[in-house]
């Protein structure tokens, strides 16, 4: 079941026909049960009407007159028989309208005052209620005498009203399972009809109509579309960052082309031409990294939980520890425990790694990476702070340095883009600053203070 | 030197192999993960080379067993992203420097010497033990300042040599890190090569820097420098 109305469809329905099947068969035993009662309570009125006629003739025996109360006992196959029995179990009497049949044997003989009603089938194969009673009859002056009176109905009347009851109580309970469940199906459109606007919705940001979901949604639904809205937020701004980094890439691609179409155009010497293929070639290279760095970053993540910053400078500071094990540079970390970035971790690794490996590569033994919390106007801010003990960077070269794939000492192996990198993580992705100056090391100090919400 | 070079994309792959081997280097090959895990496994290696975008296996994987089975040879990884991410996983799992691609041969050169001084305990360029000095980047060997012309074999020997200083090393061992599968290990070459090196480092006799161990190997005998 792929639906939520199709669920709670099935499930309601099931429970339903549960219950009204319950109440039926629950109803319908009560009624079979009443109405037995009353043929009962029939039958017992017939056998005292019976007694109410009998006589004892002559010889001490009993009889009951020609003409009886109860005109069907004389009309043959009327459907009410009766007939009596002595203590030997010996037939006395029998209604008329029995013409020659005879009840089945039910039941023997009991002691006086007992009744006894059983439904039974007769041996032509009719049903048949029965009830017996037994008397003890004072034939004569203290002289008593048992005999046992048995009035029966054919069950034709007690059928036609169970069947007649039963088709209306079916009936009934069946419209009412149809009504009850059209009335569901009405509530379930009803009470799901904000799922089906928030996909049409999503529809229409897909197909570019709408830009955010509308915010008049029932309370339960507030936190997915109030989500929804800041990924299709966030998911916007990623795509223009991916489109201007695609547009940044070719444009700067096309500078190098352009130098290498000259020199070709221009009949320069193969010597010439062989530098400035490896000129170009390499700043081409040096572009498209930069590019696949920058297209790489994630941004603040709205939903994100926050990530601890001191494990993570620990490790980056491990991992060039290991790289640089040679110079044995002391490598320090001051950053509380719970100082967190709300963010990608990757970004933070991009923007740590880069500072901490362009300050290893200057400094002559120590590195330190500080970075605490801060707060600009109740919003959350990090700032992230990498210092040396190396020459430093000249005011008149900051600027340089922050350029584009520019290489301070390309000397020294790596590639020159990590502060641009670092730059544009920091001024075009979490709105902050980067600042280069000196420290109290006597080398460079680069911060970097990063924010997770646009200003 | 053996090195093992674990690299999936065919050209990068036999360019590197061809200027390991110019270099001097024995080089092994592996373009899938197990592979070069069982070679890294197997073989006597000095240092390995893997690209961690590996088809087969993650080039991470395959450090982490190596390091997990107690090898300890050193490690450079290729890797074509060069996020922070994928280094540091690297250098966690065991590897000891990284190299982004593309990168020139020299670069990658040159870090590999840097890892195998390293592991020698070696922190310069030049070994200096006594009046001799070897350099490891401009391969040359001199004796008390004077340049000493070595052959291509004799230097791969002296280099291995030097870079153990002080510890025995056998024949089997010498012959394992310095030739190619195929080439000829006649032990024979071994005894020329070392004895064209006492020659020609010990011109009269006095310093005898190789000292022959019989039954064990040789050792490189001379003090390393300081530093």
């Amino acid at each position: 079941m792929h639906s939520f109305s199709g669920r709670l469809l099935i499930a309601a329905s099931v429970v339903l026909a549960a219950f009204l099947g319950l109440t039926g068969l629950i109803l319908d035993r009560a009624f079979q049960d009443s109405a037995r009662a009353a043929v009962q309570d029939r039958l017992q009125v017939q056998v005292y009407m019976l007694l109410g006629v009998v006589d004892v003739d002559a010889f001490n025996r009993l009889t009951l007159p020609k003409a009886l109360p109860e005109a069907r006992f004389s009309t043959p196959d009327s459907g009410l028989y009766a007939d009596v029995m002595d203590a030997s179990g010996h037939l006395v009497w029998r209604s008329p309208s029995l013409l020659g049949r005879a009840l089945p044997f039910f039941p023997a003989v009991r002691n006086p005052g007992d009744t006894q009603f059983a439904p039974l089938e007769s041996a032509e194969g009719d049903l048949l209620f029965l009830l017996a009673f037994t008397v003890s009859w004072e034939v004569a002056p203290n002289q008593y005498q048992l005999y046992t009176f048995r009035v029966a109905e054919t069950q034709w009347n007690y059928l036609d009203q169970l069947w007649s009851f039963r088709r209306s109580l079916w009936g009934w309970l069946l419209a009412a399972t149809g009504v009850l469940l059209a009335v569901q199906g009405l509530i379930l459109r009803w009470s799901l009809r904000p799922l089906r606007r928030v996909a049409a919705e999503v529809t229409e940001i897909e197909s570019g109509q709408r830009l955010e979901l509308s915010s008049n949604y029932p309370d339960e639904l507030q936190p997915l579309t109030a989500n929804l809205n800041t990924l299709v937020r966030q998911g916007r701004t990623l795509l223009e960052r991916y489109r201007n980094a695609l547009g940044d890439l070719a444009h700067s691609l096309k500078t190098p082309l352009a130098v290498l179409r000259n020199a070709l155009e221009n009949g320069a010497s193969p010597e010439e031409l062989r530098q400035a293929l490896i000129e170009q070639v390499e700043r081409m290279n040096r572009t498209v990294d930069y590019q696949l760095q920058r297209a790489a970053a994630s941004g603040p993540i709205a939903l994100s939980v926050p990530l601890p910053v001191a494990p993570l400078t620990r490790r980056i500071l491990d991992s060039l520890a290991k790289v640089y094990a040679e110079r044995a540079l002391s490598l320090h970390s001051e950053v509380a425990a719970t100082t967190a970035f709300y963010g990608d971790e990757g970004d933070l690794m991009e923007i740590l790694g880069n500072l901490a490996d362009n300050a290893c590569k200057w400094a002559r033994r120590q590195v330190v990476v500080r970075a605490w919390p801060a707060e600009d106007d109740g919003r959350a801010e990090l700032i992230v702070e990498v210092e040396d003990d190396g020459p430093g960077i000249p005011a008149e070269q900051a600027p340089l340095l922050l350029n584009r794939g520019q290489r301070a000492d390309p000397m020294v192996a790596g590639h020159g883009i990590g502060l641009a990198v670092v730059r544009d993580l920091v001024e075009e992705v979490y709105y902050g600053r980067l600042e280069i100056g000196y420290g109290a090391l006597g080398g460079a100090k680069v911060r970097a203070r990063l924010r997770f919400q646009a200003r | 030197m053996r090195i093992l070079i674990i690299e999936d994309e065919a050209p990068l792959l036999e360019r590197v192999t061809a200027q390991l081997r110019e270099q001097g280097y024995a080089v092994d090959t592996a373009a899938e993960g197990r592979t070069g895990l069982y070679l890294g496994q197997e073989y006597p290696l000095d240092a390995a080379i893997v690209d961690l975008g590996l088809p087969d296996m993650p080039g991470i994987e395959v450090i982490r067993r190596w390091r997990a089975d107690g090898r300890k040879f050193p490690i450079l990884i290729l890797t074509a992203r060069g996020r922070w991410q994928d280094k540091v996983e690297g250098l966690e799992a065991g590897a000891d420097d990284y190299l982004v691609k593309p990168f020139y041969t020299e670069e990658l050169l040159a870090r590999l010497r840097a890892l195998i001084r390293r592991t020698g305990g070696w922190t310069q360029t030049v070994l200096d033990c006594g009046p001799v000095a070897l350099d490891i980047g401009a391969q040359q060997v001199t004796l008390a300042g004077q340049p000493v012309e070595v052959t291509a074999y004799e230097y791969k020997l002296l280099e291995y040599l030097m870079l153990h200083a002080g510890t025995v090393i056998s024949k089997t061992e010498l012959t394992e890190h310095l030739y190619q599968e195929d080439e000829d290990r006649d032990s024979n070459v071994l005894e020329v090569l070392v004895g064209r090196l006492r020659r020609k480092l010990d011109p009269d006799r006095t310093l005898n820097p190789i000292e022959t161990l019989r039954g064990r190997g040789y050792r490189f005998r001379l003090e390393r420098a300081a530093g």
